[in-house]
């Protein structure tokens, strides 16, 4: 340093000291090294903190510089964070709002919305973002309990392709704009309209039962004299509105309380999970099933044109075709009237002939429900069956939602192609995507002045309109909606509008003319249950309902009117719904397209779902490849053989192949609305079908329909049932000694009893003086609905995995319902010998059972002992437990486990969601600020997680922990409070969804819990306990038949 | 072979060829030694083309362990009722391979079978690169292998020990102890002969290398006192090795409660299997290397006729094992273990049990005649069979047990990946890259074993013998 002035401190020489003393030893070196010590040099060294450090004053300009750039280039690396570190923003409460306690969830009553009707929810919400949906047991509709859709919403409501921004233009061109923007051009062109009384602005709609939107609508009716609105629900209840118009002389909505009947007919009525009842269906269904043990049921008759669970836990079941449930109908109208049953094809007259007689001897306990989507011929003949029955399992109101009282789609396209249209709002429908094929509606749309869509996504229509205005989930939106029996439940938002989007109020605001407010807007509105003041008001925000706005029953009488049936040949296509993406709205849902469907298995895909007789005679097999024309277009699908399918049905699950607004639902299924004409919506006549054997994959979690002759679902009519007493053979080894009195037991049982002697494990294997958890799954109540496993997956953070992977077999859910069909016919309720050992599929007409099955945490559990790492272990209260943070992956534990529950993340599924996961996400397709659909992508899942649950990483096990963190949770309160929990504080995911409460969880130990009683029911069982003695702490209680004992082979 | 029966049937020595002590030194330490120069101008290629092809499917395998590495277990085609697959298939595989070596080395050395002696040192190394090759898969099998070290009962501050009720964790120790017995042996093996190739070696640092490896060995007879002694102990160690490996091995699915894995008979079938494997795997070897390296002579025609009669009874072993466990599925006489049976004659793998039984049933029953015993290509053909047939029998076990379950809902088809291959062939290039590099730089005959065979079937005849060449320094011989 030349530059250097100032002059240097004295500094030591180390190196002339190191030559000082070297080559010295032991007292000439010591005497060198006092030497050296007692320069001032060393003692300067010594007192220094940092000795021969660089002096600051010593540092020229440009060394000072160099090292202050480099100080400051370093600092700058924390600012990375984000692009190659993780961001974290981990920001606290500087003051903590009122109610909010970190850590702790607020519960908020809101309705969710489903095809137009409200069930009402109970959110949970962690530091501001909700996180997992209940049923709100105040409500009528949920009462409680869920429904898949409900769970799912959660992940529609994160998902990183709803749509985010404004969009102006059609299809690729578009370009993001401003809500204002688009305000200003409708408002002009509104006013155009105005001249001619708005004759050329139109509202397309789905069906929407929101008071203040129909208010609203009403208010721009009155405003716009000569506008219409039309409505387009694609599996909506056109049919019931249309037949009971006929009937009745206006439209009427049919509300069931199946708990009043002993005698169901379904006429192609999937009532136990479709429509807006179906939660209401379900409840009632069980409550009719519950006292099987006692020896009283209800009997249910199902005709179906294709294979739903509500078939599946009929008594006695005909699969007929869609033109023959006409003939049923008629069929039972006949018998009631003069005797004998009419003839329908597929079905013996004997079996009509008694199904009838049972029914009107069960009389006004007896009901025939029409499904949705049969013909209004149906739903005519069948309002007169049940007026001859004077059912009390039904009553009927006025038609409320927008679908009895719109124009349909037809007229809107109509007058599209007559270029009358100058102003087209599209709300939440996506008619592009599911409008009849015949009306080639994306031709249509394109001849509308000016369109626009709103909507979650920007699908396929909102692609084809002029503007876009994105959607608010329910979640962010203040709104109203009635239940099907017409009670109105408050939307409640739980969190700001994620993206800033109007809510579907303000939106119809804007029509109106004004940019409002939706919380000012629906205190507005006037219902019937009147809220007025504040008070009131935060108790109708607190239950989540409005008091008294059920609507009034009416009463009406059904006109004689005759209907002809038109007797259908060749291959019918009867169109469906699909069981988990609906219409094809929720197809982005990854939780709905990777729940397995309840009857086919099938996830991610749709199928040709034929008969095995008609797949022979198609000549095709179980995944091969079959093309359907009809009305000239044609779609090619996977071919699924669903034994119990009638005869040449052919059905096909609408809502798959969607190709635009989500990354999800992309190469996920076939489109079939293209086959779907407006002349032939829900059942038509195939033109041709050609099978050929190309491999169509599908990807099914089960392959096996049958048992094998295995005990593994059991199941009693209830006239054996009755004939048994007492505890039965089933769950030997669980009771204590001396529960037994003695002399009620058989011969057999006391045979049991001396096995039971010999058991060498001890009666009670945890000596802990606290709960012992236990549960119990009753498959006489279980719907096969699957809203256990949705529920598990949304409290559990159970990833989804994709096709590809559930192909492999790598399906994470955590609870899964067994779908096995019995050796019972279906339609006789006779047993055959099931098989051993070989797969005979499918035995002729059998009947499906379900079976859920977790973890059902044994106490002699096997995957235990075989962990190497002692990764699983057993907890003192009888719970089996998964360690994550131990697991090292060996997978023994799953090989060992005999119920196969444990599921391994084989690669990191938690994080690979296949929205931020593909490459190949289109900015133009995902429009908004995910520029980067990455990071952004997992920055929005990661506020769906449950706070409570550990989210697990690659490479290890997890499976069902009987939700360990709501047992803490409970046990933390009780705690608090100084007392024991008490029986039922502690409720499963699973079993708080249950629409039917199959599920019953709590202390086996306490004998007066509800779970200690239904394990000891006489149904009760312990699956694969006598086979392995694992000992479950899950007891399934069996299926009870209830069979007409005159309809027999 | 056109010679008669009774010429077959005559005693043939274990050496054959006029030999001595210098011929053998000089037949196996030189191709070592002298790589320019003696090494067979007609095995050069060869060695070029096995090594270079050995090493590009090594490749394959730091490629396949990568990407696993990066991307999970998933890349494999494990799924839920088949947990484990390819991986534990190639790791009892490979270990079975292994046991032939160990039973050569120990047991035939206990019980004074002289034979041995010519192909110890060749087997021992198989075994070592074979479990180096099945080590590979406990560790990346597990999820996440970075902390596979959790197997191993290491003090740490949580106390937490690993769980000792898990076979898998004996699975740790007998393979762990099996490597460390089994490499400590062959190194103790190898020390006299390391001494004869530092005393004949040329280039100083080849003879440093060699004195080094040699540990100071200058054959006084305290040395070779010790050494004895040494090398028995090891040879008692290794002894209870060979048995208790394979059983331990075969516990990992005796101890389970899988159909088809809780079967009492599998740990003798699986040591038998295990022997049978072995002995496949060292003629599959040693029947081109002796040919290549003119060693015609000491591993002579009788001793692959031994090993060929080793390996018929061991095969007769596991086949009565298959035989075995057909029956038990039948006595059993329940759904699950006669599904599993049906499952396994005509399910869609059926194709691999009727391979299975043909390899290891029906293939080797050509050796019961004595003459076939001689007939070389027919030998490495069987042996060829027996290996993948070995590999299927660990396919039919593990997998397609696990495809079939208690609840029939669980059921589900398995079907490997790509990686599931790569990673196995990535195997096999290891170990035969290790091989081929033993076969060139290692002494791979025993040599002061077969001058010790010499002295004892000729006496001081071999011993003087070397006398006529004094430019070679005398080694290790007694």
């Amino acid at each position: 340093m030349d530059s250097n002035n100032l002059p240097n401190p004295p500094q030591l020489d180390l190196d002339a000291v190191r030559e000082k003393l070297n080559g010295k030893t032991g007292r000439h070196y010591w005497r060198s090294l006092e030497e050296v010590a007692e320069t001032p040099e060393f003692q300067q060294w010594v007192d220094d903190e940092f000795p021969n450090r660089r002096s600051l004053v010593d540092m020229d300009r440009r060394v000072f510089l160099k090292f202050m750039g480099a100080s400051i280039a370093l600092a700058g690396l924390t600012g990375c964070r984000g692009y190659f570190l993780p961001e974290e923003k981990i920001v606290p409460y500087v003051k903590n709002p009122e109610e909010v306690t970190i850590g702790k969830p607020l519960y908020y009553a809101s309705t969710f919305v489903h095809a137009g009707y409200g069930h009402g929810v109970l959110v949970s919400q962690n530091e501001g973002r909700p996180t997992k949906i209940e049923g709100n047991p105040d409500h009528p509709s949920s009462k409680g309990t869920s429904s898949i859709f409900m769970q799912a919403a959660m992940l529609t409501m994160y998902d990183p392709d709803r749509s985010q921004e404004v969009m102006a233009g059609r299809g690729d061109d578009a370009t993001a704009d401003s809500y204002q923007a688009f305000f200003r051009e409708l408002k002009g062109k509104l006013k155009a309209t105005q001249a001619a009384q708005g004759a050329g602005f139109r509202v397309l709609v789905e069906s929407i039962t929101s008071p203040t939107i129909l208010e609203q609508l009403a208010e721009l009716k009155k405003a716009y004299p000569a506008m219409t609105v039309h409505a387009w629900e694609p599996f909506g209840r056109r049919n019931v509105y249309e037949g009971t118009r006929v009937a009745f002389g206006k439209p009427l909505n049919p509300i069931y309380d199946l708990s009043k009947a002993k005698v169901i007919v379904s006429l192609d009525a999937d009532f136990l999970a479709d429509g807006p009842g179906a939660l209401m269906n379900a409840r009632g269904f069980a409550a009719g099933r519950k006292a099987a043990s006692e020896g009283t049921m209800n009997r249910l008759y199902a005709f179906e044109s294709g294979a739903s669970i509500t078939g599946a836990v009929a008594d006695h079941r005909w699969g007929i075709r869609p033109s023959a449930i006409l003939d049923a109908a008629k069929s039972i109208l006949n018998g009631i009237e003069n005797g004998s049953a009419s003839p329908v094809q597929g079905v013996e007259q004997r079996h009509l002939q008694a199904m009838v007689k049972d029914l009107m001897a069960a009389g006004s306990a007896g009901v025939v429900v029409a499904g949705d989507y049969a013909d209004p011929e149906v739903h005519i003949v069948v309002a007169h069956i049940n007026e001859k029955l004077a059912s009390n399992a039904l009553s009927y109101t006025e038609a409320f939602d927008t679908e009895a009282t719109s124009a349909s789609i037809n007229d809107l396209v109509k007058a599209l192609n007559a270029n009358k249209v100058d102003v087209l709002a599209i709300v939440g429908s996506n008619p592009v995507f599911t409008a009849p094929s015949d009306l080639e509606f994306e031709k249509a749309l394109g001849k509308a002045k000016f369109s626009v869509h709103y909507g979650l996504y920007r699908d396929e229509t909102a692609r084809a309109c002029d503007w876009h205005v994105p959607a608010t989930s329910f979640l962010e939106e203040w709104g109203d909606a009635r239940a099907i029996d017409g009670t109105v439940s408050i939307i409640q938002p739980l969190i700001k509008p994620l993206y800033n989007n109007p809510t579907p109020v303000e939106f119809f605001g804007a029509l109106q003319g004004d940019l409002i407010n939706g919380h000012e807007r629906i205190r507005k509105t006037k219902y019937a249950g009147a809220v007025a003041d504040e008070n009131g008001w935060r108790k109708v925000l607190h239950d989540g309902v409005v008091p008294n706005t059920k609507l009034p029953v009416v009463k009406p009488t059904a006109q004689q009117i005759a209907v002809e049936s038109k007797p259908v040949t060749g291959i019918e296509i009867s169109f469906r719904p699909d069981p988990h993406i609906f219409d094809g709205r929720y197809a982005n849902n990854g939780w709905l397209q990777e729940l397995p469907r309840p009857m086919s298995k099938l996830t991610w895909d749709n199928a040709a779902i034929v008969s095995p007789k008609t797949a022979a005679e198609l000549g095709v097999k179980s995944e091969e490849s079959l093309t359907i024309t009809v009305g000239g277009n044609s779609a090619t699908l996977g071919v699924y053989v669903q034994p119990g399918q009638p005869d040449g049905v052919i059905t096909l699950h609408a809502g798959f192949g969607r190709t635009e607004g989500g990354t999800v639902q992309k190469n996920a299924g076939v489109d079939v609305y293209a086959l779907r004409s407006s002349k032939a919506l829900n059942h038509a006549v195939a033109e041709e079908t050609r099978g050929s054997s190309a491999v169509y994959a599908l990807a099914t979690t089960q392959i096996h329909h049958s048992m094998l002759g295995r005990d593994i679902v059991q199941w009693n009519t209830l006239a054996e049932l009755s004939g048994l007493t007492g505890e039965t053979a089933h769950g030997a080894g669980e009771h204590k000694e001396g529960e037994h009195k003695e002399g009620e037991h058989g011969a057999e049982e006391g045979h049991k009893r001396e096995l039971k002697d010999l058991n060498m494990y001890p009666d009670e294997i945890f000596e802990f003086e606290g709960p012992q958890w236990g549960m119990t799954i009753d498959m006489n109540l279980c719907i096969g609905c699957n809203a256990c496993a949705i529920a598990c997956q949304a409290e559990n953070n159970i990833p989804i995995v994709g096709k590809e992977q559930v192909k492999r077999g790598r399906e994470m859910h955590w609870i899964r319902i067994d779908r096995y069909y019995t050796s019972q016919n279906a339609v006789t309720g006779q047993r055959t010998e099931e098989p051993n050992n070989k797969e005979v599929d499918p035995i002729d007409n059998p009947m499906p059972v379900f079976q859920p099955i977790a973890c059902v945490h044994c106490e002699k559990a096997p995957c235990e002992p075989v962990c190497p790492v002692a990764a699983t272990v057993h907890s003192h209260d009888g719970l089996n437990q998964m360690v994550y943070n131990r697991c090292v992956g060996t997978r023994y534990c799953s090989n060992n486990c005999p119920y196969k529950v444990r599921r391994f993340n084989y690669l990191n599924y938690s994080d690979n969601q296949p929205q931020f996961s593909e490459a190949s996400v289109d900015i133009k397709q995902v429009p908004g600020p995910i520029k980067s659909p990455k990071t952004n992508g997992i920055q929005l899942l990661q506020m769906l997680v449950n706070p409570d649950v550990s989210v697990r990483g690659r490479g290890v096990m997890e499976k069902c922990t009987y939700c360990t963190q709501r047992i803490s949770g409970a046990r933390i309160e009780a705690k608090k409070l100084g007392r024991e929990l008490q029986d039922g504080e502690v409720v499963t995911a699973c079993q708080q969804a249950c629409p039917t409460q199959a599920i019953v969880f709590g202390n086996i130990r306490d004998k007066d819990s509800k779970v200690f009683k239904s394990r000891r029911d006489k149904r009760a069982y312990l699956l694969l306990n006598e086979e392995l003695q694992t000992r479950p702490r899950t007891s399934h209680l069996s299926k009870v038949m209830n069979p007409n004992p005159e309809i027999k082979a | 072979m056109a010679e008669s029966k009774q010429k077959l049937m005559e005693f043939r020595p274990l050496i054959e060829g006029e030999q001595t002590f210098e011929s053998i030194d000089q037949k196996v330490a030189d191709l070592v030694l002298h790589q320019k120069g003696r090494y067979p101008v007609n095995l050069k290629s060869p060695w070029y083309i096995i090594m270079g092809t050995a090493i590009g499917i090594f490749h394959l395998l730091i490629l396949s362990v990568g990407w696993l590495l990066y991307q999970g277990i998933g890349i494999w085609g494990n799924n839920v009722p088949t947990a484990w697959a390819f991986d534990i298939i190639n790791f009892v595989w490979w270990i079975g391979i292994g046991h032939a070596g160990t039973l050569i080395s120990a047991i035939l050395l206990l019980m004074r079978q002289n034979w041995r002696n010519s192909i110890n040192r060749f087997a021992e190394a198989m075994t070592i690169f074979a479990v180096m090759c099945a080590g590979l898969y406990p560790l990346l099998h597990t999820g996440r292998p970075w902390v596979a070290y959790w197997l191993f009962p290491l003090p740490n501050i949580t106390g937490m020990w690993p769980n000792f009720r898990s076979p898998l964790m004996w699975d740790v120790f007998a393979v762990s102890t099996y490597f460390t017995v089994s490499a400590l042996f062959w190194f103790v093996g190898l020390i006299p002969d390391f001494a004869t190739m530092r005393d004949r070696a040329e280039k100083m640092w080849i003879r440093k290398l060699f004195g080094l490896l040699s540990m100071g060995w200058r054959g006084a007879s305290r040395h070779w006192h010790r050494y004895e002694q040494a090398y028995l102990l090891l040879a008692g160690l290794s002894t209870p090795l060979v048995l208790s490996v394979h059983t331990i091995v075969s516990y990992d699915f005796a101890v389970s409660i899988v159909p088809g894995w809780n079967v009492t008979v599998f740990p003798p079938y699986f040591v038998a299997g295990a022997v049978f494997a072995g002995f496949a795997m060292v003629l599959l070897l040693a029947i081109p290397v002796r040919k290549w390296f003119g060693w015609t002579e000491i591993i002579t025609d009788k001793h692959i006729d031994w090993m060929t009669k080793i390996m018929l009874a061991t095969g007769l072993i596991v086949f009565y094992g298959y035989i075995l466990e057909v029956f038990y599925g039948w006595y059993s006489g329940t759904s699950v273990e006669l599904k599993l049976l049906n499952f396994r004659f005509s399910g869609p793998y059926a194709w691999a049990y009727w391979s299975l039984i043909f390899c290891n049933g029906i293939a080797i029953q050509p050796l019961w005649s004595q003459k076939n015993r001689r007939k070389e290509g027919l030998i490495w053909v069987i042996c060829l069979l027996v290996s993948v047939g070995m590999w299927l029998e660990r396919f039919v076990i593990i997998p397609m047990s696990l495809m079939q379950n208690y609840l029939p809902s669980s059921d589900k088809n398995y079907y490997p990946t790509v990686w599931d291959f790569g990673m196995f062939l990535g195997t096999i290039g290891m170990f035969f890259m290790f091989m081929f590099l033993f076969l060139r730089f290692l002494p791979v005959i025993n040599i002061f074993e077969m001058k010790d065979l010499l002295y004892k079937t000729q006496g001081e005849k071999a011993a003087t013998a070397r006398e006529k060449k004094p430019a070679t320094a005398p080694s290790g011989g007694e």
